[in-house]
């Protein structure tokens, strides 16, 4: 993938978590539930991902809207999932936090910190036994490394040298807790990668904020997979730039999204600034405009396309009608 | 409550004020979970210390192990659990371990703990998070399991749980955490095992749990206008489970509706249909309706996540079908 | 380690032995039932752990953990009585092998499943802190225990909250019926926690005197609250996996070289080459032993059947 087309699928997957954002403001009550964004790891997701090829898998937390997008998923029926209506790309069923595109190889996510890690690790066993060199990433979040899922997970992909890559965005907060509370090795001051010598597999740790930087990161974790020397740990380092998830609140209290846990839990506005100003997206656009890949004008005719895109995606999610109510029963058993 | 000082207050603040009485009134009380301490404003963390009240990793395994083994130890952790569907992580320390040190050793080893946890969310939050799965609990041999309806009882029944000498599953219901009712002030202990008779009437019993129990006294309602009267009991805590009590009412009645937000096959109802069939089956008048949720998971959208629920229409259909 | 600590240990160590080999036949003949797993080859670590530990010390055991029970100071009557399901035993006949508990001598619990007791003793350790004493906790596990998630979980909470926890991992090279390198690339459990930073050794199991050095030294640095330890002592099992195991997965060590490494019989050698013990001593010791088995195997039949009552008397605490 160009640095071009990286730059672009960062924009549309911003682009697409402001108009989920602005939903709770513009359409009070058409998002229900809990909804979590991924403003802040564009960089990492669309490095991430771009070193995918047709066969590869991917699992991702409840933290999911980012992965799509970069796959090429309709963001029409994407945001009509978010919407709960029956055009949604899973009918409604599922919501922000279960998104899914198989065809695509986004095999679905987990709304339980931790529990998708097991089952990254099962796709992988899949794509070994299918011996074509498909490899699965598998996505989650640093708070889900205190998981024994995810210990149990490791530990059998090392021994089985499965085709998996283990992608943790670190975002220094385990939802709302910051890391170093609750982690051995933060608290260490070291980084999290560090947890791969348990396992005897490689870890390292990446600015998830450079898309290029990831994309050779885990490139070359996915080459190893694919070369059947097994798993890799990798550590990206990103800022979520919004808080862990939307307000919590029986039906009839309005939801909003409220500020970053570093402003509301701690404090501390500094450290939110200064990950504003570090924001991936704004720096790796004057990146590429600097360097000639990319020039002003394109740069903003690719935020314009983006915009309309998602207004687009806006406008069909709130026209869609929503599900029969009798679908319910529909999917129980396949 | 005649002769009991009450206030109003939310369900939630009630739960939180049993906790925080008993932690005062006894310094073995522990409160720690995923979700406690969020803040140095935290009251509990204030009024009790960063020891007592701690925030702990996402690791649910080595929370309720770990409460297990501060219990046999001599304390009485509180687990805020958060959501009920995240006990099924560490399910083995839940249903295979606590619950069954006291019995095993003979007698010898208590484990008096409290998992402390939301269920029943159903407000848009999916497959995962809306569940009612407490009957996948109430067959566990020593675990205890409360299922509080309104702010007093979440009071009382918070404080008897950490009084017990048992594991109990304290739920709390996720759509009633901002219900406003009258609550006792200071000591409040409601008993575990005795169930609530919530409207007395004489035409039909209707047995319901937690949030359904309201449903149920809205749909009494309508029904008294048309000339039915329904009593309406909550068994409070369905392990133990208090069956005297619905049997008594079923021989007065002689018609049965259970109502219940649980999958229909993994319900309080199912097992109280069971209990009445086998020994109040004489004083039946009509067949036991089950008013339950469908055999579904909970899906997103708001009209497929009412299409599987019991509501107020369906109980008053449920009980014109045996009135 | 002493000439006191050498007999105290031998004596342990030939009481477990005494009593697991008497605990196999009486399985065969079915005056124990169950499922059974037993400890001998394991001795060495059970005496010289649970040799420098005091009453108020907590113990938290797995499914082979008769070895761990005496070592702890359980009376070897009511032991026995419990592994015969009857009314005399520790836990009222409710438990059995694999749930042994013994609250007088800190022994406060063997799970079935594995594992399972090692966030127990951190909870238990945290509980002692809370306290201010100087007290530890110790869980034993087999080297399958860390491959569990609640294992992960537990080095990094005892790790970050410091908690005075030693974690005695007996790395006996099968985790139940397969070799540890079918469960994990890692071979020693003591690389497995280098992430998290705590002080962690590997020491031959057979070795008691090995076992004794390197666990007072961990033990030490717990009790004085610098956070907990892991200990992995190599080990052998001398029997399957459980009474009955066919065993058929391994290669069987040869009688010659099994009376090297046999733990009881090693001590034995060294005790008389360094003269804490000479022979007669360890022969009185090794008889003691057996005619204590006796005793108890006596008692333990003599102690009645619980009522079938009991069952359903203590499924709840009061």
């Amino acid at each position: 993938m160009k640095p071009a087309e990286m730059f672009r699928h960062m924009t549309r997957i911003r682009e697409f978590e402001e108009r989920v954002k602005r939903t709770f403001t513009d359409h009070p009550g058409v998002i229900r539930g809990h909804t979590h964004l991924a403003d802040g790891a564009e960089a990492s997701i669309v490095g991430s991902v771009a070193t995918m090829r047709p066969g590869d898998q991917l699992v991702s937390t409840y933290r999911c809207h980012g992965y799509p997008i970069a796959l090429g998923s309709d963001t029409s029926a994407l945001m009509a999932e978010i919407y709960g209506r029956a055009t949604g790309i899973c009918g409604g069923y599922g919501g922000s936090m279960h998104l899914a595109d198989p065809e695509r190889g986004f095999l679905g996510t987990s709304g339980i910190v931790g529990q998708n890690i097991p089952q990254g690790t099962g796709a992988a066993y899949a794509a070994q036994l299918r011996g074509r060199g498909d490899v699965v990433l598998t996505f989650f979040g640093d708070g889900a490394s205190k998981q024994g899922a995810f210990h149990e997970s490791l530990n059998i992909a090392a021994v089985w040298k499965l085709p998996v890559v283990f992608v943790m965005e670190n975002n220094s907060y385990s939802a709302g807790v910051r890391t170093d509370l609750e982690d051995a090795n933060a608290a260490a001051g070291e980084p999290l990668a560090t947890k791969a010598r348990a396992y005897s597999i490689p870890g390292v740790t990446v600015d998830g904020g450079d898309p290029l930087l990831v994309h050779e990161t885990v490139g070359a974790a996915v080459e190893r997979a694919r070369a059947g020397e097994g798993p890799t740990l990798v550590e990206s380092r990103v800022y979520r730039l919004s808080a862990h998830g939307n307000s919590i609140a029986p039906p009839g209290v309005p939801l909003h999204y409220p500020e970053h846990e570093a402003v509301t839990k701690y404090g501390d506005v500094e450290e939110y600034e200064a990950a504003k100003r570090g924001d991936p997206v704004p720096r790796f656009r004057a990146r590429l405009v600097e360097s000639g890949a990319l020039t002003a004008d394109e740069a903003d005719r690719i935020a314009g396309e983006a915009r309309t895109e998602m207004q687009a995606a806006v406008d069909f999610a709130l026209a869609s009608p929503h599900p029969e109510p009798a679908a319910a029963l529909s999917h129980v058993y396949a | 409550m005649t002769g009991v000082t009450t206030r109003e207050m939310t369900y939630a603040a009630a739960t939180n004020e049993a906790v925080h009485l008993e932690m005062a009134r006894d310094e073995d009380v522990v409160l720690f979970g995923q979700s406690v301490a969020g803040s140095p404003d935290d009251p509990f963390l204030k009024a009790f210390g960063a020891d007592r009240v701690r925030v702990t990793p996402i690791s649910e395994t080595a929370e309720i192990g770990m409460a297990a083994g501060a219990a046999l130890a001599g304390k009485r952790p509180v687990v805020d659990c958060t959501m009920a569907e995240f006990l099924l992580v560490s399910m083995d320390q839940v249903v295979n371990e606590a619950n069954r040190f006291h019995y095993m050793s003979g007698g010898r080893v208590t484990a008096p703990l409290v998992l402390k946890a939301g269920y029943g969310f159903t407000a848009g939050w999916a497959g995962q998070h809306t569940g009612s799965i407490y009957g996948m609990f109430m067959g566990v041999p020593g675990l205890k399991v409360a299922l509080p309806s309104t702010p007093a009882d979440a009071k009382g029944l918070m404080a008897s749980a950490i009084r017990d000498d048992n594991p109990v599953l304290f739920l709390h219901h996720y759509l009633l955490l901002l219900e406003q009712g009258p609550v006792p002030e200071g000591e409040h202990l409601v008993p575990f095992g005795s169930a609530d008779v919530k409207r007395p009437g004489s035409d039909v019993t209707v047995v319901a749990t937690g949030w359904t129990v309201h449903r149920a006294l809205a749909a009494a309602e309508r029904l008294a206008a048309d000339g039915v009267d329904v009593e309406v009991i909550d068994p409070r805590t369905i392990a133990p489970l208090d069956t005297a009590t619905i049997l008594t009412s079923v021989e007065k009645t002689g018609r049965l509706v259970l109502v219940d937000q649980a999958t229909r096959h993994s319900s309080v109802a199912t097992v109280i249909a069971g209990e009445v069939a086998e020994h109040g089956f004489s004083a039946l008048r009509a067949p036991i309706v089950q008013v339950t949720a469908l055999d579904a998971s909970i899906a997103y959208a708001k009209p497929m996540e009412d299409y599987v629920l019991p509501d107020e229409d369906k109980i008053v259909a449920a009980v014109r079908g045996v009135a | 380690m002493n000439a006191d600590q050498a007999r105290s240990v031998l004596r342990t160590m030939w009481r477990i032995r005494a009593f697991e080999e008497r605990v196999g036949r009486l399985k065969r003949s079915d005056e124990v039932h169950g499922l059974i797993h037993l400890s001998i080859g394991g001795e060495g670590v059970a005496a010289a752990v649970c040799g420098q530990l005091r009453d108020n010390d907590v113990v938290y055991s797995g499914h082979r953990a008769h070895g761990h029970v005496l070592a702890k100071g359980a009376p070897m009557p009511e032991t026995m009585a419990e592994l015969m399901g009857r009314e005399g035993g520790l836990c009222r006949g409710m438990g059995g092998s694999m749930h042994l508990v013994d609250v007088a001598h800190g022994m406060l619990g063997a799970t079935g499943v594995v594992g399972g007791t090692v966030p127990a003793a951190l909870g238990s350790a945290l509980a002692a802190r809370m306290r201010g004493e100087d007290t530890v906790s110790v869980v034993f596990f087999g080297d399958g225990a860390v491959q569990a998630g609640t294992f992960a979980e537990s080095v990094n909470l005892a790790a970050l909250w410091r908690l005075p926890v030693v974690l005695v991992c007996e790395n006996n090279g099968f985790a139940e019926f397969s070799p540890r390198s079918a469960h994990t690339p890692v071979e020693r459990v003591s690389d497995l926690v280098a992430p998290w930073g705590i002080p962690a050794a590997t020491v031959d199991g057979n070795d008691a005197v090995a076992v004794w050095e390197e666990f007072g030294r961990l033990l030490a640095g717990v009790r004085a609250g610098e956070g907990p330890a892991l200990l992995e002592a190599l080990t052998h099992r001398l029997r399957g996996h459980y009474e009955g195991d066919p065993d058929r997965y391994r290669v069987a060590v040869a009688a010659e070289e099994w009376q090297e490494r046999d733990p009881v019989l090693r001590l034995e050698r060294t005790g008389l080459e360094r003269g804490w013990f000479d022979a007669d001593e360890a022969k009185a010791v090794r008889e003691a032993a057996h005619a204590e088995v006796e005793d108890a195997v006596a008692w333990a039949r003599e102690s009645p059947w619980p009522t079938p009552e009991l069952a359903s008397s203590l499924v709840y605490g009061s």
